[in-house]
């Protein structure tokens, strides 16, 4: 069997352990090199993954699959921790911990990576642990910064918590069907529908939701994610939001949809109770935080809401839709936390105790301050409030397109009534949004105008094309999505 | 060969825009080399492709978009001979431009935008399909209101840019409504399989919708060609929607040349011309064309004899020769079908040349003088001898002098007094002469006003006390190339005409002039234009330089008429204070103010709605308490939730 096509893996794992042993043994004067040796291997990764986008196999007992749904998420997290590490060259510059950072870095991307290849329930837990664990420690990495270790501790205690509930519910699928391989619990499902309704299934699948639901940071699940992007390092925020969070999506398209389809067990308004109140509950509270990384911490919850309208309906082009908005997501949130970033930078390079630098305020004038940078956030809250052409328009319309469908082939109103919902959410976003814009371009700079570090230029002009790209010529990413959508309904 | 480059076209502008807006602060003369490389570059692919696919080839390229859409290039006769005289005339206006705006610390943007603008009209007449076509012409919008708010800390410049984008839009409204009808019969006829597609063939594509014509119900048709129309006169700044063209004047006078009178306004009797084979099934409509066109020709003439300002007497010449290439696709369509295209864009293209070169010397003038009044001027002629010739040189062509029989004259001769034939056949076939009437009564005006304009700026004794001087080589440069245009461009007519007139049949599709053959007019009506041309030389020469008629007692503000022109026929006041002030404001905006403020917001609900989001973020903010018990029990009071959520709906065992 040749496992080329799990070189991307095996590349990030090898060089995350070289990059500790490399950490040993050089000075702290040289370790700046490592973050460039970062994004050299998540090139060759990232290569890997787009060579081989219609790669297909199993691996290792068929605990490993690869297929389009695997790829697209790989290509997902590949590129919002490329974005990430880029950024983290300038963030971190003359950090003596570096090696430290960039391995977790790497060592939770594989995690990632395993979680949407995971065709068994015990790969998948092993997958999310290890890209929990690494970012744990990354979320308080600032550890002379009370705010980092508060929401370390506080992602760390939640997130145990939802592990062990997701760990419940898979010993409970186990319990029922007596396998941990996905495919065979499907099958199990399959034909023994008597199941669908025993109360042992509807906990098994409640717990499943929570530990995914934990993730995604779906409401009610959703408390820890404010309180953590808001203390992390910016730069680990940007790969909280934008990269972790799609873990719980995958994993969610792979075990619930296809279980919730096979037990033939009507979650419809579950689902759309959970999605309706994420939205509205990210936008409501969005609008009246003064942090932008809360803000955007609300805003991806906002988001999580509008791709779990994909397990509503559960038809291909939903689920292409989910898809396409998680990785626009994934590109228009990384590069807004980024730009952030640079920010906190400008502040803390006027002065270098400044508390809160991420405060609406230090956002006055940055047009003028930082224009890349104000330009760049413009695009992306466009983008994130779904305005044409942009990626997170594309993954928006396709997804409200599919349910408006869906809601006239079965005639129903009331899921047409949540496609209304959910637009009104996206107008109401654009008044939190359009307030950061007024401060960027109309309010006078409270300071001089900064050089922009090229790292962070980089990265953000990268989500800056993507974002734009994917909306300008989405063809290639929407048939992606519809093949991955595809291989989550099993046709 | 060079068709192959045929997308560079747009794109060398695009990159040049990008390029000259991030850099050009560090480059010399405002980064001006960049666009004008870019665009000479356009210029040449253009020209190339010109060469190649003489005399009846066409290029096609497409690219699917998505659901159902396609990006694309067609360039066939119509659009190649647009793509040189957009270029190239783009690429002087540069040139020139690196000159006039050499003194404005602002150049960068200037020269960024300038180029995104030629991107965008490049890209408008190269489309293969109208959703293409109508981007990119929103874009053209776009730069055109960028432009023309350029200096935008001069209040008079932020209204007027907002004004021609309100007024525009207008236009742009009716004709995107035209494109979803037309999708909408388009897809009918689809559906219900009484046509489909060719292989390859997307369906706004234009060859897709020509082939679709005979299929399409006439009345919707009719419709439909009638909103792309009200685009188009938005656009071409024709009556009603012609008031912010003047008003667009308030932009340096380089972009008047290029956008208000070389390029942008063209766009719209482009359209006309793009879609003519619908027009042509829609008699109606074209009889909608050909009498806006007529009335505008006219209508525009009669303030441009009264305008004190050089650059507005120049815009109103513009509304009313845009007024004449309507008139063309109108009256000469009905009478020889794909020809009046021919016609048209002859003109369109030769009104180029001398209009934007009338504004390069407007330029050049105030450059000068440093007023745009012409009162304040005269006497210029002994110090801008290459300016004030090759003013009249424009000023000749624009009046349509020449000599015929023998076929000698100025561009403007060959192609304006084509379209008063036409117009003049029109009426012989049909026994409507009063496109006929517009067209002549027209150009007795049209060259009364340049020449009046060109006699009080250059004879004379100078009215004011400016220094004045010659304008420095790089602006002179364009002015002589444009002069030899203007001079000598009428000379290809034939051969343009018979190029163009083919173009519709290259792509398969064939018109036929609903009125039979064309006989020759009679000898009267081949020499009225010249004559009323020269004849309004003469009067222009008697008042204006020799002084013979005193018109003191006329232009006053007794006579009603004189005021009535000034005043511009009080549209500005009918657009602006009647309907924009009275109407839609104290009316309309004042009684929604008082539904929101006293009713929504002041006795109903009071503020609730605004007030409410807020707060409610405020209350569910306090949620999240910060501290990480709560936290662990919202997790496990939502499985609780979910648990009777899900029994509910199953009642399980």
């Amino acid at each position: 069997m040749s496992y080329s096509l799990l070189a991307p893996e095996i590349i990030l794992t090898i060089l995350g352990l070289v990059i500790i042993l490399i950490g040993l043994l050089t000075k702290d004067e040289s370790k700046n090199m490592i973050g460039y040796l970062s994004a050299a291997g998540l090139i060759a990764s990232l290569v890997y993954v787009l060579g081989n986008i219609n790669g297909m196999g199993t691996f290792f007992y068929n605990a490993l699959v690869i297929d389009p749904l695997s790829q697209i998420f790989k290509l997902i997290f590949l590129v919002v921790s490329l974005l990430v590490v880029i950024a983290s060259i300038s963030y971190f510059k003359d950090n003596r911990n570096q090696d430290e950072y960039y391995a977790l870095i790497l060592l939770s991307t594989v995690g990632m990576m395993v979680v949407a290849s995971a065709n068994d329930l015990v790969t998948l837990f092993v997958g999310f642990e290890l890209a929990s664990m690494s970012t744990y420690v990354l979320a308080g990495f600032e550890k002379r910064n009370p705010a980092s270790l508060e929401a370390a501790l506080k992602y760390f205690i939640i997130g145990s918590l939802s592990s062990a509930l997701m760990l419940f519910g898979m010993s409970l699928v186990y319990g029922i069907t007596g396998s941990t391989n996905i495919p065979a619990i499907i099958a199990y499902f399959k034909t023994n529908p008597l199941f669908a309704t025993s109360s042992l299934d509807i906990i098994a699948m409640i717990f499943l939701i929570a530990g995914f639901g934990f993730k995604m940071a779906l409401v009610p699940f959703h408390m820890w994610a404010p309180d953590t992007y808001e203390g992390s390092p910016t730069v680990v925020s940007s790969l909280l939001a934008a990269g972790s969070k799609k873990m719980g999506f995958v994993a969610a398209f792979r075990v619930l949809v296809l279980a919730l389809v096979a037990i033939r067990m009507d979650v419809q308004m579950a689902f759309a109770i959970l999605a309706v109140i994420t939205m509205t509950y990210g936008n409501i509270v969005a609008i009246s935080q003064r942090s932008i990384k809360r803000m955007l911490a609300y805003s991806s919850i906002a988001q999580a809401g509008y791709i779990a309208l994909a397990f509503v309906v559960t038809t291909q082009m939903s689920i292409a839709g989910g898809v396409l908005l998680a990785l626009g997501h994934a590109l228009m949130k990384s590069g807004a936390f980024i730009a952030v970033a640079v920010v906190g930078y400008m502040v803390l390079s006027d002065n270098r105790n400044a508390k809160n630098t991420d405060d609406l305020d230090n956002f006055a004038g940055l047009g003028k301050r930082a224009p890349i940078t104000a330009f760049s956030l413009f695009v992306f809250f466009l983008a994130l409030a779904g305005i044409p052409p942009s990626a997170g328009f594309i993954g928006k319309f396709v997804l409200f397109y599919s349910i408006t469908i869906e809601a006239v082939a079965q005639a129903s109103n009331w899921l047409l009534f949540i496609v209304i919902i959910a637009i009104l959410n996206s107008a109401l976003s654009i008044y939190y949004y359009a307030r950061v814009i007024r401060y960027m371009y109309v309010l006078p700079p409270v300071g001089e105008k900064i050089k922009e570090p090229a790292p962070y230029v980089i990265a953000i002009l990268l989500a800056v094309i993507g974002t734009i790209g994917v909306g300008i010529y989405p063809e290639p990413f929407i048939r992606m999505a519809m093949n991955a959508a595809s291989v989550v309904l099993g046709v | 060969m060079f068709s192959d480059f045929a997308a560079l076209i747009v794109l060398l502008p695009v990159i040049a825009f990008v390029l000259t807006l991030f850099l050009g602060k560090k480059l010399p003369h405002g980064g001006a080399y960049l666009p004008i490389a870019a665009i000479a570059g356009s210029f040449i692919i253009s020209l190339g492709i010109f060469l190649q696919i003489y005399p009846e080839g066409i290029v096609q390229q497409s690219i699917p978009w998505f659901a159902g859409m396609n990006l694309g290039i067609l360039i066939d006769p119509l659009a190649v001979v647009m793509l040189m005289m957009v270029s190239f005339v783009s690429m002087l206006i540069h040139i020139y431009a690196v000159g006039y705006m050499s003194h404005d610390p602002a150049r960068p943007r200037y020269f960024a935008e300038t180029s995104l603008f030629t991107a965008a009209m490049l890209s408008v007449v190269l489309s293969d399909n109208i959703l293409q076509f109508f981007i990119s012409w929103e874009l053209v919008g776009l730069c055109s209101f960028l432009l023309i708010g350029f200096w935008y800390h001069k209040p008079s410049a932020a209204a007027a840019a907002k004004k021609a984008f309100l007024v525009t839009r207008v236009g742009d409204v009716l004709f995107l409504a035209g494109i979803v009808l037309l999708y909408v019969n388009m897809s009918d006829i689809i559906t219900s399989r009484a046509f489909s597609l060719a292989p390859g063939n997307f369906i706004l594509q234009f060859k897709s919708m020509f082939d679709a014509i005979p299929l399409i119900d006439k009345t919707q048709l009719t419709y439909i060609t009638l909103l792309f129309f009200g685009g188009a006169v938005g656009k071409s700044g024709q009556f009603p929607l012609h008031g912010w063209l003047p008003d667009a004047m308030e932009g340096p006078t380089t972009v008047s040349a290029l956008i208000h009178a070389a390029t942008m306004v063209t766009a719209g009797v482009y359209l006309v011309a793009r879609t003519f084979p619908m027009f042509v099934a829609a008699p109606d409509s074209l009889l909608v064309v050909a009498y806006v066109g007529g009335f505008t020709a006219l209508f525009a003439a009669t303030m441009g004899l009264v305008m004190n300002d050089i650059k507005r007497v120049l815009a109103y010449s513009t509304v009313s020769q845009l007024g004449y290439m309507m008139l063309a696709l109108g009256t000469a369509g009905a009478v020889v079908g794909a020809k009046a295209v021919g016609i048209s864009m002859f003109h369109l293209i030769s009104h180029a040349f001398f209009k934007a070169l009338l504004f390069l010397c407007a330029g050049s003038v105030i450059h000068a003088v440093g007023t745009n009044d012409i009162r304040e001027m005269g006497g210029l002629f002994g110090k801008m001898k290459i300016t004030a010739t090759t003013m009249m040189i424009a000023a000749l062509a624009l009046a349509g002098i020449g000599i015929p029989f023998i076929n000698i004259g100025t561009a403007g001769f060959f192609s304006k007094d084509a379209i008063i034939e036409g117009a003049f056949e029109y009426g012989e076939k049909t026994g409507d002469l009063i496109p006929y009437g517009f067209a002549v009564i027209a150009a007795l005006l049209t060259s009364i006003y340049i020449f009046r304009l060109w006699f009080m700026a250059f004879t004379g004794t100078p009215r004011s006390e400016r220094h004045s001087h010659e304008s420095p080589g790089v602006m002179t440069g364009p002015l002589m190339i444009l002069a030899v245009f203007a001079l000598f461009f009428g000379f290809s007519q034939t051969g343009f005409y018979h190029y163009l007139e083919t173009n519709f049949e290259l792509m398969g599709v064939s018109i036929a002039a609903h009125e039979g053959e064309a006989v020759p007019p009679p000898i009267i009506v081949v020499l009225l234009p010249v004559i009323v041309g020269v004849l309004g030389f003469l009067i222009s020469y008697a008042i204006y330089h020799k002084r013979m008629l005193d018109m003191s007692k006329l232009i006053s503000s007794q006579n009603p008429l004189y005021k009535l022109l000034l005043n511009r026929y009080y549209e500005p006041k009918i657009g602006a204070d009647l309907i924009g002030v009275k109407l839609t404001h104290n009316v309309v905006a004042q009684s929604g103010e008082f539904v929101d403020r006293k009713i929504i917001d002041g006795l109903v609900i009071d503020n609730i709605i605004s007030n409410t989001l807020f707060q409610l973020g405020e209350v569910v903010r306090k949620l999240q308490t910060g501290v990480v018990q709560n936290y662990a029990s919202v997790t496990l009071l939502g499985i609780g939730l979910l648990l009777v959520l899900l029994r509910i709906k199953f009642g399980g065992t």
